[in-house]
């Protein structure tokens, strides 16, 4: 077993707000972890935790087999990369990637050849003897990370990183710290609001709210099986309608729908889940006829968005909006408009099913 | 490359105290500093008020209220300190509406001028104006033959709204500046007048800038001790009374009373002073200020002479006494000379410099330089170890409040803002009431001078390195301590180079308080301890004012010089923000 980080009932209180509530959670050395969820969700408390900026209330925080709940944060040996990025203003790139490795007292030559590695692994070798000043935002948060890299430490946490930066850094960025982290092998884990940034990067994502794990799983898992509505709201787009089971039905207050997918829990009432890609659209005397009659539904198209490679249409449905992504291609061939009268198809498998009452 | 190479193992960083353990011993010892050298005289002062004869007792007030003369301090102080704030708060107002919503030329010139009384004593003021309107002024015996002078209420008046005026112009100034312009704007468009713009939206956005404005004059004024010294004549005033009974006529319990008096309006003043900038500072918005408009023809050139009225005074202040130093015999005979220059033997205790001049110099210049100048010499040590001590001990108080926020950390701060609520004339007399006891070793050399400086001028150090510190964002002492680095690492490698700049300006500021404070240090000095801001009184109670306008100048080209190389060394430093108290 490799140096693994476990979290056992991690709670953190301050005052009578709960801000991490009993919290289970194993992280395997060498693996990348996501924590996401909306902002106030406690996922950054979880962080600093780790981090030991924060004190822990109740529960443990074990590391290769140790509890270092209270040991200081020097201790750790956990890098950090901060949103801010807090590069040290006052030192030139070199001397910041070099702070970690000055303070453990390495040899001149050792601290030289480190940095220098380090520099190439962002292939920013040319800019050591600028000031972070003079970097740009992407750049500056290349230098923090390996700046954090640079003493070897045993766990990489990553606080929002790329939040700070212009959408198509983001991406790029993004990128290359999953490149680092399967070149390296380091454990990383990694902070943020962003659900596409999630999906694409981790290993396993860990959706919170509220203090709460709400799923734990691999992102193609997270995002085709949500478990919970909330879930199922928060990493990607949903379109929820409540209902009342009866067998493989459901009557909602103004349709029946034929599902497929049987749910795992008893109770009657439930909400009916589905993702705008699944919707499909048709124009009016188009559908095949050996479609489910009962979940072809008549709209009209209110507001239509161009988000690229997809086209994205709210659909007004009998007072109900609901979403739908179409590719771009198909959006052409079938002469979708604003304000004409569609018929909407929900594939009766592509629905997912959740009790009414949740735990919220 | 091989990137596994990469994964070698390093030693775990050491740390030898826990950052917990260093804040508390640091903030402890801050507390006990303050506590012992702030909070302990001013106790002593209180007990020694209202007790008589070890019972307690309210006799000492009862004759400070029944001793008419004495009682007169009182209402005087009061008279002084309100018709100085007053004015000095409308001129204030004025001109920084001038500097910052008019484009009048010049506005550098100006903001430069109001600066200059920070520099000097707050006695130059009152020799200046005894040069022009004294007995033998030139303005009264010359220009008007009259025999009316200045000496009193009017002279304290004139010359404290001249040393106010640039700690008032600072709060305006940075009140109207970062009020945002725009309101006025669309008050004009949406079609009010620029007189109602300025009653209905200008004034009262700046209101709280205003009232604190006006509250620190009267602090100011109320606990100033060198103008009425020079110029008050048989006006007394509080500050000046407790001297007066304290070192006149051994009256220390009378002394303690007077001071017991003078901290209420004070600590009132100092409070709304201090409760209304937090108010004021809460109406400023970060929005970017939009060009200003070009003011009409008009108002230019309203505003632009109304802004020299105060410059000429300032400039006249600083070149009367200035040329009154170099002046055979003011106002009657004005041929050069040095001779104002060759003080009278002041003898003095002779510390560093004055063995080292002695030992360089020869013959005359010996006696001049090296002892005739010892107090300058004095000055110039006890500044130097003020400016370093104090600005070392106020980036860590304020270090301690910003960023580590310990237990009690609340404590601290009120501690460390407090020394700006007690005169300077209470805490010098506080520190003769606890310290002159044997087993005080420093009572009576140059250190307790120089604690007693640090500690009076806390407040606004503290505060400059607080506003400081904010700006460091945490993350950034953050990575240092994930990458290992332990609290004195964090500290001297990445926190105090961040704040560097701030630190030198705290030092040029504790610099130039120590070269020009008069009111605590005065109960402080001895026939061996000497300073050259004390040595400007005696010599002008001696009669030598040439003399004493000669020992303003040597202090004002110290300050100066002495800001020069501030600014060569930091790039930037000015004196924005300095304000005395």
């Amino acid at each position: 077993m490799g140096r693994n980080l476990r979290l056992e009932n991690l709670t953190k209180k301050f005052g009578n707000l709960v801000a991490v509530d009993h919290i289970d959670l194993e992280i395997e050395e060498g693996e990348f972890i996501c924590f996401l969820g909306p902002s106030g969700c406690g996922k950054t408390t979880v962080l600093r935790m780790i981090t030991g900026f924060e004190t822990v209330t109740e529960g443990k925080i074990i590391f290769d087999g140790k509890v270092i709940n209270d040991l200081i944060p020097q201790k750790r040996e956990f890098g950090i990369v901060f949103q801010s990025y807090a590069l040290f203003p006052n030192m030139t790139v070199e001397e910041n990637v070099a702070f970690g490795l000055k303070v453990r007292k390495m040899s001149k030559n050792a601290i030289a050849e480190r940095v220098d590695q380090m520099l190439d692994l962002i292939g920013l070798r040319d800019w050591r003897d600028l000031y972070p000043a003079q970097l740009s935002g992407g750049q500056q948060q290349r230098v923090a990370l390996v700046r954090a890299l640079a003493p070897n430490p045993q766990v990489l946490l990553l606080d929002e990183p790329l939040s700070a930066l212009d959408a198509k850094i983001r991406v790029r960025l993004r990128a290359e710290v999953k490149r680092l982290q399967q070149e390296l092998r380091k454990t990383m884990i990694y902070v943020t609001h962003d659900q596409e940034e999630a999906l694409s990067i981790a290993d396993r994502v860990v959706v919170m709210e509220r203090g709460q794990f709400r799923q734990v799983g691999r992102p193609i898992d997270i995002y085709k099986f949500p478990a919970s509505s909330f879930v199922a709201d928060f990493v990607g787009t949903s379109n929820f309608f409540k209902g009342l089971r009866k067998e493989d039905r459901i009557r909602t207050e103004k349709w029946e729908f034929k599902v497929s997918q049987s749910a795992s829990f008893s109770g009657a009432e439930v909400f009916l889940a589905i993702r705008p890609e699944k919707v499909e659209v048709f124009k009016q005397g188009e559908p095949p006829g050996h479609l489910e009659s009962s979940n072809l539904i008549s709209g009209r198209i209110d507001v239509v968005t161009f988000l690229g490679a997809a086209v994205r249409l709210v659909i007004n449905m009998d007072g109900e909006e609901v979403i739908s992504d179409v590719i771009e291609k198909e959006f052409e061939q079938r002469q979708l408009r604003q304000g004409e009268r569609v018929f909407l198809y929900f594939p009766p498998e592509a629905f997912i099913l959740y009790p009414a009452q949740e735990g919220s | 490359m091989n990137r596994t190479d990469v994964l070698k193992d390093y030693s775990t960083p050491s740390t030898l105290l826990s950052d917990r353990m260093l804040t508390g011993i640091v903030m402890g010892f801050l507390l006990a500093v303050m506590t012992f050298f702030m909070l302990y005289p001013v106790y002593d002062i209180c007990r020694l008020s209202f007790f008589k004869e070890g019972v307690l007792s309210l006799e000492n007030y009862a004759d400070y209220f029944t001793n008419a003369r004495i009682f007169r301090s009182l209402t005087n102080s009061l008279y002084v300190a309100f018709v100085t704030t007053v004015i000095t708060t409308v001129m204030a107002f004025f001109f920084a509406y001038g500097l910052t919503r008019t484009t009048i030329p010049g506005k550098g010139i100006f903001y430069t001028i109001s600066t200059f009384p920070l520099i000097a004593p707050s006695i130059i003021q009152g020799l200046a104006l005894i040069l022009l309107f004294g007995r033998n002024g030139l303005v009264t015996r010359y220009v008007l033959q009259t025999d009316w002078n200045i000496y009193g209420a009017t002279g304290i008046i004139v010359a404290e709204c001249l040393y106010c005026f640039p700690n008032a112009l600072f709060i305006l100034y940075t009140t109207l500046s970062a009020v945002d312009t725009r309101l006025d704007e669309a008050a004009q468009s949406l079609g009010a007048s620029a007189l109602k713009t300025f009653y209905k939206v200008t004034l009262p956005a700046a209101k709280y800038g205003i009232a604190s404005a006006a509250a620190l004059v009267f602090n100011l004024t109320i606990t100033d001790f060198g103008v009425p010294v020079v110029i008050g004549g048989n006006y007394s005033v509080l500050a000046t009374e407790i001297y007066q009974q304290v070192i006149g006529m051994q009256r220390f319990d009378l002394g303690a009373t007077i001071s017991v008096i003078l901290l209420i309006p004070s600590v009132g003043a100092f409070l709304l002073n201090y409760y209304l900038t937090k108010k004021s500072y809460a109406l400023i918005s970060g929005q970017a200020r939009p060009f200003l408009q070009p003011s009409r023809t008009f108002k230019k050139w309203a505003f632009s002479i109304y802004c020299w009225i105060p410059c000429l005074f300032i400039l006249i202040v600083f070149v009367s006494v200035f040329l009154g130093s170099f002046v055979k015999t003011w106002p009657y005979d004005f041929s050069l000379t040095l001779k104002h220059y060759n003080f009278p033997s002041l003898g003095g205790h002779a510390p560093l410099w004055t063995n080292f001049w002695a030992s360089v110099l020869k013959g005359e210049w010996q006696s001049i330089i090296a002892y005739k100048y010892a107090p300058i010499w004095n000055s110039l040590w006890v500044s130097v170890l003020v400016a370093i001590g104090g600005a070392s001990l106020t980036l860590l108080a304020g270090y301690i409040v910003e960023k580590k926020r310990p237990k009690g950390e609340q404590v601290l701060y009120t501690l460390s803002v407090l020394p700006a609520a007690i005169p300077g004339t209470v805490m010098g007399l506080g520190y003769i009431l606890a310290f002159n006891k044997p087993y005080y070793f420093f009572y009576g050399t140059f250190w307790i001078i120089i604690i007693n400086i640090i500690i009076c001028n806390f407040t606004l150090g503290t505060l400059s390195s607080i506003a400081n510190l904010k700006q460091i964002d945490k993350s950034i002492e953050e990575a240092a301590v994930s990458l290992g680095a332990n609290p004195v690492t964090t500290f001297t490698r990445v926190v105090f180079p961040l704040t560097k700049t701030a630190f030198f300006s705290n030092m040029a500021f504790f610099f130039m308080r120590a070269m020009t404070t008069i009111s605590a240090v005065i109960f402080l000095i001895s026939a061996k301890v000497k300073l050259a801001a004390i040595e400007i009184i005696f010599l002008d109670i001696d009669g030598r004012t040439a003399s004493a306008n000669a020992m303003c100048t040597i202090i004002i080209f110290l300050v100066v010089g002495m800001l020069l190389a501030m600014r060569l060394i930091t790039g930037k430093a000015g004196l924005k923000g300095m304000g005395g108290s």
